[in-house]
């Protein structure tokens, strides 16, 4: 077994990369996770600093600065524009309403927009869009079912005071929110490739040097046998990066990943997903012939797949286009399946059907991959 | 002492689309010997010592090694065959030791064989300071004798040596030559193939001449001098010699080619007694003034010369 004992001897070599590689994935795993994992089921309102200009002065504008003014500091402003837009180069103050003459008529029985004006790209002015409309509505609603428009703004102030209890549904067993562990999940694509792909190719490179080939094929060690014991080396390495990933959840999380009833889910995911990084790892071996170029290139296959296929992101902030794209990528798979079994503790038909697809298409994936590296290789040996 | 093919190659032929690389090529070699393979670029060496190998296919012919015919799979074969390549083939990420011993672990299985297999080998190439460096940190010569433990670590019967000294000092040349003259006398047979004709003069007991693909000539230095012409060199430093001197030069007995360059006139002579009084004699009695004169015998290069009409590393 001296090829299999070699290959792990030069594993070895980069074992630092290995572990520089997995200090980044849990800093970042640990930083997001703290960032947005605690706080998935929780809601806080925002308060704005925020003008009201009222040229109308009746009852509704005064309404109008009263329902505001529940949720925001109201600040003091002159009507004048270059007032209004140096206040708002500051940040003095984000949103202002212009409430104009004849409001009543004009915005609550003729339907036309309040003029804002927004600090740009502030998404805290969407939310206060928001209010107003539900306040117009509201009085509107009032006032057609009989109620005076004194009535209709007490009412409507009335219920604003009222606070409603959201309780999330339970699907997955962690009372409706993200299972901490699955963030860890969600960003192991890129530990597997960054990793995998990184110490095989390094070795891929060292077997495939031409010299040392000729020398190995001189040698009284069959060429079967040599090449099952570069396989065995990928199996003894594949596996050991496999149980070192699986370990961080269940050190780091312990029972709450242990009593996950899609626990095997997620360990067959990331099976899966090694399987899918050894095939890229020996592609890229099989590509790149010096060792230079190695990082640059695991950081472009690793980041670049990471980015496009939610890993680092949710899927639901990536445009339709990059996700239309990503499905052509396995890791978008992983994170499909990732989010199945992160969001249900018990599988519907579809769910398991959805579950099972992505599962598949990893496997074939990681067989394309494997094929294609194949092909190229056999090529490079003819010519 | 009656001594016995350990390698009999006969008419061998391969060929890369329309270049014929090895044009009917034979050659026996006996177990003993240091046995130098000689060619300028693209004669057929490299090629020939592959198929050797069972690296390459060969469109005809039979190649025996040890009485038995080599294919990619006489791996019982192999077993006895050490193979020190032109490039260093050696591995980058590991030590000196480790390279030493992962290439003697593709022979012998047992540790403790290995072990003092490895101690040896690097006794033997003079390593014992550099056993924990990595290759990247040895100069070009302590990468060539470690390229050489790599290949004889697993004490085999025959080796074969493509261009071991190729980008070498002369003190490692040296060390290197005087180590193959020692696994020589240890019994191993040894194919050497180098540019350096001097190496190749120096240390092989016989010696093949190839170009085209086809040995031209085979035997030990000796007989392949007597196969040619020139039986001495005679260079005179002479200033202003005319094509009418050179022509009465020309016309001397068994002189039967001659150059003047550079104030240097060279004369090559057949096998014959006072050739060298008899030049001295004819320039005194034309009235010409020289300078240093020195006669040589005929080397290896000159026999190179004659029998492939190019210098070696032409």
């Amino acid at each position: 077994m001296t090829v299999y004992k070699g290959f792990l001897t030069i594993t070895r070599r980069n074992i630092h990369m290995m572990f520089l590689y997995l200090a980044i994935f849990l800093t970042i795993a640990v930083m997001v996770q703290k960032m947005t994992g605690e706080n998935t089921a929780d809601f806080e309102q925002v308060s704005l600093d925020i003008a009201i200009i009222d040229r109308d002065g009746g009852e509704l504008a005064q309404g109008l600065a009263g329902y505001l003014g529940q949720y925001h500091t109201l600040v003091d402003l002159p009507d004048d524009p270059s007032i209004i837009q140096d206040r708002m180069f500051y940040r003095e103050v984000y949103y202002v309403v212009t409430i104009p003459e004849d409001f009543q008529k004009r915005c609550l029985e003729g339907e036309e927009l309040l003029p804002v004006t927004k600090v740009p790209g502030s998404n805290s002015g969407f939310y206060v869009d928001q209010q107003i409309g539900t306040f117009l509505n509201d009085v509107r609603i009032m006032e057609e079912s009989g109620f005076s428009l004194t009535e209709a703004i007490d009412e409507v102030m009335e219920s604003s005071q009222e606070q409603a209890e959201v309780t999330l549904i339970d699907k997955n067993g962690f009372g409706g929110e993200r299972p901490i562990h699955a963030f860890m999940y969600q960003y192991m694509p890129y530990i597997l490739i960054s990793i995998l792909c990184y110490s095989m190719s390094y070795i891929m490179i060292a077997f495939r040097n031409p010299d040392v080939k000729r020398r190995m094929a001189c040698s009284s060690v069959p060429a079967r046998s040599q090449n099952f014991q570069i396989i065995l080396g990928y199996a003894t390495v594949g596996i050991a990066v496999y149980g070192i990933v699986t370990a961080m959840p269940v050190l780091m999380y312990g029972k709450t990943f242990l009593n996950d009833p899609n626990m095997p889910g997620y360990l067959l995911n990331s099976f899966l997903m090694t399987l899918v990084s050894l095939s890229l790892s020996f592609l890229i071996g099989t590509l790149v012939t010096r060792e230079e170029i190695i990082s640059a290139i695991v950081n472009v296959v690793s980041l670049g797949m990471s980015f496009l296929c939610g890993v680092f992101v949710d899927m639901e902030i990536l445009g339709k286009g990059v996700r239309t794209f990503a499905q052509f990528l396995p890791a978008y798979w992983y994170e499909i399946a990732n989010g199945i079994l992160a969001g249900n503790s018990s599988l519907s038909p579809a769910q398991q059907t959805s579950l099972y697809t992505c599962y598949g298409l990893q496997i074939l994936f990681a067989a394309a991959i494997l094929g294609v590296a194949m092909v190229i290789s056999r090529i490079r040996q003819t010519t | 002492m009656q001594s016995t093919n350990i390698i009999q190659i006969e008419n061998l032929v391969k060929r890369y689309q329309n270049l014929v690389a090895l044009d009917h090529l034979s050659l026996s070699i006996q177990e003993g010997e240091i046995f130098g393979l000689l060619g300028p670029n693209g004669s057929g060496k490299t090629t020939a010592i592959n198929c050797l190998l069972a690296l390459l296919k060969y469109d005809k012919g039979t190649i025996t090694i040890l009485g038995k015919e080599m294919n990619p799979n006489s791996y019982d074969i192999k077993k006895q065959i050490g193979v020190v390549m032109q490039n260093v083939a050696v591995f980058e990420q590991m030590s000196v030791r480790e390279n030493i011993d992962y290439f003697c672990g593709l022979y012998i299985r047992d540790k403790a064989r290995r072990r003092q297999l490895v101690e040896e080998a690097i006794a033997f190439t003079g390593l014992e300071d550099f056993t924990k460096m990595r290759p990247k940190k040895l100069s070009g010569g302590l990468l060539r004798r470690l390229n050489i433990a790599c290949g004889i670590v697993h004490k085999p019967r025959l080796i074969i040596m493509d261009e071991p000294t190729v980008a070498v000092d002369p003190q490692s040349r040296n060390k290197i030559l005087e180590g193959i003259v020692e696994l020589n006398r240890q019994g191993t047979t040894i194919i050497y193939t180098s540019h350096y004709m001097e190496e190749v003069e120096q240390i092989c007991t016989r010696i093949a001449i190839i170009d085209h693909g086809r040995v031209l000539a085979t035997g030990t230095t000796e007989e392949l001098k007597q196969m040619i012409k020139t039986g001495e060199t005679i260079t005179i430093e002479a200033i202003a010699l005319d094509e009418s001197l050179l022509a009465g030069i020309r016309g001397l007995p068994h002189v039967f080619d001659l150059s003047y360059e550079d104030q240097t006139l060279k004369i090559r002579l057949g096998t014959a007694r006072h050739n060298l009084v008899r030049i001295l004699n004819y320039l005194q009695e034309q009235d010409l003034s020289f300078g240093r004169v020195f006669s040589e015998l005929p080397t290896l290069n000159d026999v190179f010369l004659e029998i492939t009409g190019k210098e070696l590393r032409d």
